[in-house]
């Protein structure tokens, strides 16, 4: 028996590393970052070659509802970041309550985008739509930028949303707790990410007049 | 030997207070609203507000990323590889506004 105590084969049994998997979603965080990052530079081009009918376009978005849409993503780190304090307190029952309210306020941005959008949509502001397709070079660019950047995004909020909610449902299984809580964690970090990414694309799109 | 083979928990793990995220996110607030003000009301500060929109983004994405995704406690690793990406998409993006620039 002597001879092999402390010779324990990597992985075997059933070891976790909570530590590789945080690293392991830094590092995709990392390509989502450059996924983004192509896209701010395709923006920062076309904005040089087309810079007044950026300036124009960026107009025609709603500045109230981006503003509250960044209130509330905001909020919602909060309260994700809130969770996972609560999960290492082993306060299950908060943290359960703070993903739920989460998870309500991923609902709420994607309300308010779904009728951005729609608005945009009814002015036939779509690509491919007529009035679009009518549209001097620059502000048509402007709009399918806006459309594909802030579509990637709200892909993201719903992948975000999925994610959220098996975290609520392992949490409240009391299969995420205070000594096991790295799915949490790593549902944060990619939350955030999502916030991050709003953060600049909020002023690139309705501020920058 | 059973627990050493462990090496998820957490030796010292740091936890941040309700009270440290409240803090962080009235911070967030504060710099959105000055973003929205010199954007609304400062017109005649044109050509200083994209600069200055994106300097104050910058600034939320790193109260962002070292409180609420806690790097500010985490092992220094991490934010050196965030430090990496961003140094990387800087000179991705130097780069092409330097080649647009000189055409």
């Amino acid at each position: 028996m002597e001879h092999t105590s402390g010779f324990v084969l990597p992985n075997s049994g059933h070891s976790r590393d909570d530590e590789a998997s945080k690293l392991g979603m830094w590092l995709f965080l990392f390509t989502e970052l450059l996924l983004f990052g192509g896209l701010f530079i395709v923006y920062m081009v076309y904005r040089m070659l087309n810079h007044e009918s950026f300036l124009l376009s960026s107009f025609e978005l709603n500045v109230g509802l981006g503003s509250f849409n960044t209130v509330v993503l905001l909020v919602s780190s909060m309260t994700i970041a809130m969770a996972i304090t609560a999960v290492q307190k082993g306060e299950q029952q908060k943290a359960v309550r703070l993903l739920v309210t989460t998870l309500a306020l991923s609902f709420v941005f994607l309300v308010v985008k779904y009728f951005e959008w729609s608005a945009k949509i009814h002015h036939g502001l779509f690509p491919g739509m007529d009035y679009y397709n009518g549209l001097p070079k620059g502000e048509s660019l402007f709009f399918f930028l806006y459309f594909i950047m802030t579509g990637l995004h709200a892909l993201h909020i719903i992948i975000g949303a999925v994610i959220i909610a098996v975290v609520i449902a392992r949490t409240r299984k009391g299969l995420v707790n205070k000594d096991k809580y790295a799915l949490a964690e790593n549902a944060g970090l990619y939350w955030h990410l999502v916030d991050l990414i709003w953060i600049y694309l909020f002023p690139l799109f309705y501020l920058i007049h | 030997m059973e627990n050493t083979n462990h090496h998820n928990q957490h030796d010292e793990v740091h936890i941040s207070s309700y009270r440290d995220h409240w803090r962080t996110l009235l911070t967030l607030l504060l710099l959105t609203l000055v973003t929205i003000v010199i954007s609304v009301f400062g017109a005649n500060l044109k050509a200083l507000s994209v600069a200055t929109a994106l300097l104050i983004a910058t600034v939320k994405v790193v109260v962002v990323a070292y409180y609420f995704m806690h790097l500010k406690y985490d092992k220094k690793l991490y934010t050196w590889l965030v430090l990496l990406v961003a140094i990387l998409f800087a000179a991705f993006t130097i780069l092409t506004a330097t080649e647009y620039f000189n055409r």
